[in-house]
């Protein structure tokens, strides 16, 4: 009891003596903050000023889809136009900032659409309201009337670069395949859009199956899986052309689950002979081709690591499916998923550091990532049947497939952020599945 | 010579028959206490100790007495389990009545029972007898999602629409009209999203028994002769913590006394409390990117500040900044920026006598506890 006392008082008398010492502080005042609020960055996108007579719906239709891009993606907040104090009549006007602090507006984006001679131009500038600052350097965008769309997207990738200092991924578009019909017969076919739903564009026709369609690095060409033969096949299809052509191979032998390597040279995909399933590799130009694995067990959905070095790849080798990482020339592979339940189609992050993948476990879908190392795991979604993730160009969304229960039962896009954030679905006019998102433009 | 031999042969021989004809290695089992038990209902014992005993009237222990009244309060297995248990000096806890067994409290029997409105009444056994497998109940997780899992709210708290803190009277804080309001607990949250009808069984199949309570230390048999030598131990420590205590408040004076009071000394220090305000009202304006690069960024924003507790904008710089590259660095740096002006309003909330300690700030902001890992 004494002993307590002695400690109390001398803690108390510390606790006096304290001011004392802060007395002689000598400097500038030092704090350390380590809590901070995760919410939405509230920001205003007044009507852009149309400069020509013909550009008034243009002016507003392009500030809408820059606003839906930012919103959508969950760190914005517009803050409604009947709250603006102040309207943007002239693009090069000085900003009233204390108008769009009083609506708390941290962010401001001002923009101008002229149109003359069939040529729209859209210019924007981008504030920082409380500093009074203006964030990065003016930029125009020129085009079509018909790609006013993509010219919004690209204003809106701006905005989210210089607010975010990350790249954005509006100016996007993803690959999948739409599905109509029946489950018992529901007819797929390819399709490509803008990454938010718009512009939806079908690549086949419809009459064969086809599966897995992945985009290459620059967006130009498509690998997908075709029954058109009988047999699954890999097929390269180039998007400008709408031309599709079957990979050289054996002929009898299942070919599937075909990913580009970063350099757009090297295809990696999986062989079926017997019940045996290996990862190869081919060349496109020359066709030389390599096998990179050689268990006698089921390997495959390859993905390449953004440098090209390493191959993820699922493996049912322990008994179970499982992620593995191995060199890109093949050889010992390292198990990296530990957890219980089934993992299936890996894919590596564009920004190099996680791997997203399909997880089943315990009669559930989830679409997780976990590091490269497999440490780190972390599960975003869970439903009846989520799968095949694919990154947005920028590393910061997952896109992946989800299947509602029963014969009724149909398959749509959803994406969401890798916080666990913001999920959300992804308008198509038909069922979906299978996306695979393209790169920047 | 040898006499010394023959005695003890002698004695050893009629010890070892004693031993051998005497019954000491007899096989009889040695008498067991037999205890009548009888089972009262929940409201039976509730009413029978509902007033507790003055304890104070209880002085000395008692030996054990086997139950000889109706009325007296069962005794526990453990009476029976550990007849030689020394009885426990009365604690006024061994009164209450608790559900679980105490094998190692053995009851002692009052002598006066007469001033006792009701003897202490230990929990019946069979009553509170554990199940050998019990079900771990599993809380549903919340159908939302954030970054770090909000535990259930207590069940007093209200869940409001928006978190809010606690608004406490404090010396510097300005008057004003707004009633005192409690803290709401934000929303439950989890980090991913769970719904009812997908939820799975997690709940173990087994879990461990419930620790038994220690057991009490047996007391000292005779304590009086202890109570004169318990002194000398403890006076050494008791030294050497008043020797620690002065050491170290004339180390804090000498501290605190020795050092010039040069530098900005023009008014009275900060006090916690007003530094906390100042760190609170910033951080509510720092919105943080969880799922960014600038997440990983710890970044230091050095600024002045005029007598009116307005940042002043021209000053603002990043001094330091760790954990990122350079865009990461400028997001995280803009961010801070954002909420030093955000939240000052017509002026941080500092006291202007203390101007001087205030005018001149170095912000650190450190994301490491939100980010995701």
């Amino acid at each position: 009891m004494k002993q307590f006392v002695a400690t109390c008082l001398t803690t108390l008398l510390l606790a006096v003596m304290a001011p004392v010492t802060a007395l002689a502080q000598n400097g500038p005042l030092r704090i350390e903050i380590t809590e901070g609020v995760v919410e939405p960055l509230p920001y205003a996108v007044p009507d852009f000023v149309a400069e020509s007579a013909d550009a008034q719906e243009l002016a507003q239709q392009i500030a809408r889809v820059v606003a839906d891009d930012l919103t959508g993606t969950g760190l914005f907040r517009e803050v409604p136009r009947e709250a603006h104090i102040s309207q943007i009549t002239s693009f090069g006007s000085p900003v009233q900032f204390a108008d769009w602090k009083a609506i708390n507006a941290q962010a401001l984006v001002t923009g101008a659409v002229s149109s003359e001679g069939g040529r729209v131009v859209v210019k924007f500038r981008v504030w920082d309201v409380f500093s009074g600052t203006e964030l990065g350097e003016g930029m125009q965008f020129a085009g079509s009337p018909d790609g006013w769309r993509r010219m919004a997207h690209k204003v809106a990738d701006q905005v989210y670069s210089r607010i975010t200092g990350e790249s954005g991924y509006f100016d996007s578009r993803v690959v999948f395949v739409s599905e109509s019909g029946p489950k018992d017969q529901r007819a797929k076919r390819l399709a490509v859009m803008d990454y938010d739903g718009a512009n939806v564009q079908y690549l086949t026709s419809g009459n064969a199956l086809v599966l897995a369609p992945r985009f290459s690095n620059d967006g130009q060409r498509v690998l997908y899986t075709s029954y058109e033969t009988g047999l699954p096949r890999v097929h390269v299809l180039e998007v400008g052309t709408v031309q599709s052509r079957i990979l050289p191979g054996q002929d009898g032998v299942m070919s599937f689950a075909p990913r580009f390597a970063p350099n757009g040279q090297t295809v990696v995909y999986s062989i079926t002979q017997g019940s045996n399933t290996d990862i190869w590799a081919m060349d496109i130009a020359s066709g030389g081709t390599r096998q990179l694995t050689s268990a006698p067990s089921i390997e495959t959905a390859p993905s390449y690591s953004p440098d090209g070095s390493q191959i993820v790849f699922e493996s049912d080798r322990s008994g179970t499916q499982q992620l593995y990482v191995m060199s890109a020339s093949g050889g010992e592979a390292q198990r990296i998923s530990s957890g219980q339940g089934r993992y299936s189609t890996p894919v590596w992050s564009p920004r190099g550091d996680m791997i997203a993948f399909t997880k089943q476990n315990a009669g559930r879908f989830h679409i997780g990532v976990m590091r490269t190392d497999g440490s780190e795991e972390r599960l975003l979604t869970a439903s009846f049947l989520d799968e095949g993730p694919t990154w947005a160009p920028n590393g910061r969304v997952i896109m992946f497939a989800r299947e509602t229960q029963g014969a009724q039962g149909a398959s749509s896009l959803y994406s969401v952020d890798i916080s666990g954030r913001n999920l959300k679905r992804v308008r198509t006019p038909e069922g979906a599945s299978d996306p695979s998102w393209g790169p920047l433009q | 010579m040898h006499t010394g031999h023959y005695i003890s042969g002698g004695a050893h021989g009629v010890l070892i028959l004693w031993a051998l004809f005497g019954g000491i290695f007899g096989s009889d089992p040695p008498d067991v206490e037999v205890a009548e038990v009888s089972v009262m209902s929940e409201a039976e014992f509730a009413a029978m100790t509902a007033p507790q005993p003055d304890m104070s009237t209880v002085e000395e222990p008692a030996a054990l007495t086997p139950p000889v009244e109706e009325d007296a309060a069962p005794e526990t297995p453990a009476q029976e389990r550990e007849p030689t248990t020394p009885p426990d000096p009365v604690e006024p806890e061994v009164a209450e009545p608790d559900p679980a067994p105490q094998p190692d409290l053995p009851e002692p029997a009052p002598e006066t029972t007469e001033d006792l409105t009701q003897p202490p009444a230990p929990a019946p056994a069979p009553e509170v007898e554990a199940p050998d497998v019990a079900l771990r109940p599993v809380p549903r997780p919340a159908p939302r999602v954030a970054p770090e899992a909000v535990p259930d709210p207590a069940p007093e708290a209200d869940v409001a629409p928006e978190v809010q803190e606690t608004v406490q009277d404090s010396d510097t804080a300005e008057t004003s009209d707004a009633e005192e309001q409690q803290a709401t607990a934000p929303e439950a949250a989890t980090t991913e999203i769970i719904t009812e009808a997908e939820e799975p069984a997690r709940a173990p199949t087994a879990s461990v028994r419930p620790q038994t309570r220690p057991s009490r230390p047996t007391p000292e048999p005779e304590p009086e002769p202890t109570e004169t030598a318990e002194p000398a131990p403890d006076a050494a420590p008791q030294e050497d913590v008043e020797e620690d205590a002065a050491s170290a408040i004339a180390g804090a004076l000498e501290e605190a006394l020795a050092e010039p009071t040069e530098g900005p000394t023009d008014g009275p220090p900060l006090t916690q409390s007003e530094t906390d305000g100042f760190r609170i009202a910033v951080q509510d304006c720092w919105v943080v990117d969880v799922g960014s690069q600038a997440a990983n960024v710890t970044v230091t924003v050095a600024f002045d500040m005029d007598r009116s507790g307005q940042v002043v904008g021209s000053t603002l710089r990043m001094s330091s900044a760790s954990g990122g590259d350079e865009a990461a660095t400028e997001t995280a740096f803009q961010a801070a920026r954002r909420a030093i002006l955000r939240c000052q309003g017509d002026g941080y909330n500092l006291p202007p006598e203390k101007f001087d300690q205030w005018k001149s700030v170095e912000m650190t902001f450190n994301p490491e506890s939100m980010r995701i890992r």
